[in-house]
């Protein structure tokens, strides 16, 4: 009989277990990415505080691209899908991600929402985060590129108080810049707080309600 | 993070049978968004009434690094010092060069080792 070496009772058995808790959520983006890769979709994943319009961004980009592609989006919420609403009235596909209680969406619900739309008959994917500029920053979700917008009613130094989302920015977008007077807020003074901390990063201004600076947006983004 | 931190431990633990947990030893990241305090707070609260309860928490910090395509740079971040700063920000651009760096480690959220008492 083969000898079997177990432990004793009460030993104290030392494990290396080298299991890192971000990493399930890296290795599903990744997949994420090659499958939309696979399909050639392009994947655009936008983030920003509560309010600040990244529905009105994407209902404006749609507008402005949808002769020239076919689009969908996916709309992560809490409860609602009003914002749903707004993004399919222009005539793309909205998936909506409830996330219930949680302050972002993670790689695995992108996962479950790329199950429902036909990455055949999509151009372009839009992943709308969760309103809020923390959490979405440490989880990516397999898109090609990630625009965080960040408002001038936000006040003056949003950039500077959440550094690390800006890190992970493609595109910046300062919104409501028709606004900046009422609230004091100088735009030039945050496209340099981007710049700062990620100089990699196309800042445009705009002003979503009336459509200024989309096309830079869009350029950008390099569609 | 720190639920599935001892979620992921407690189910080592059942693997081999332990009786009980008596160390973990976690390697979190400079830019990891996971604050020591908070985690210990929610460690004790989520360990209670478990096998892991009592269990010694150490956590390393690691620091960040960045490598620099342009200089080849590899190394810590630049960091923004602007006095209104409690918490020193880390840029993207290079220390050395001013160039554009990459983040290539500093994102850690690591159980490296557990200690188990069978």
């Amino acid at each position: 009989m083969r000898e079997v070496v177990k432990a004793e009772k009460g030993e104290v058995y030392d494990i290396e277990l080298e299991a890192d808790i971000l990493k399930a959520n890296e290795r599903l983006a990744e997949e994420n990415k090659e499958l939309l890769r696979k399909h050639r979709v392009v994947t655009i994943d936008v983030m920003g505080a509560i309010g600040s319009g990244k529905t009105s961004l994407i209902e404006k980009m749609v507008q402005v691209l949808k002769e020239k592609y076919r689009m969908a989006a996916f709309k992560g919420d809490l409860t609602t899908t009003i914002d749903a609403e707004l993004i399919g009235r222009h005539g793309v596909e909205v998936v909506t991600i409830s996330t219930g209680k949680e302050c972002h969406l993670d790689a695995n619900l992108v996962r479950k929402a790329l199950q429902r739309i036909d990455l055949e008959k999509t151009d372009i994917l839009f992943i709308e985060n969760v309103g809020n500029l923390i959490c979405p920053a440490e989880f990516p979700l397999g898109s090609e590129k990630r625009v965080v917008v960040v408002s001038v009613t936000e006040g003056p130094y949003m950039v500077v108080k959440h550094p690390f989302i800006f890190m992970e920015a493609d595109v910046v977008l300062i919104n409501k810049v028709d606004l900046a007077q009422a609230m004091e807020v100088n735009v030039k003074k945050l496209q340099k707080d981007v710049q700062k901390i990620n100089p990699r990063a196309r800042v445009v201004a705009t002003n979503l309600r009336s459509g200024e600076g989309v096309k830079e947006v869009i350029e950008a983004l390099g569609l | 993070m720190t639920t599935q931190i001892v979620e992921c431990v407690l189910k080592e633990a059942e693997k081999h049978e332990a009786k009980r947990v008596s160390e973990v030893h976690l390697v979190i990241g400079k830019i990891t968004f996971l604050n020591p305090e908070q985690a210990r707070f929610w460690y004790e609260v989520l360990t209670k009434d478990t096998i892991m309860e009592g269990s010694k928490l150490y956590i390393e910090e690691k620091s960040g690094l960045v490598r620099c395509s342009k200089c080849c740079y590899e190394g810590g971040f630049k960091y923004e010092d602007d006095p209104i700063y409690h918490f020193p920000a880390p840029t993207l651009s290079c220390p050395k060069c001013g160039g554009i760096v990459e983040v290539v480690g500093g994102r850690d959220c690591l159980i490296k080792r557990v200690k188990l008492v069978l």
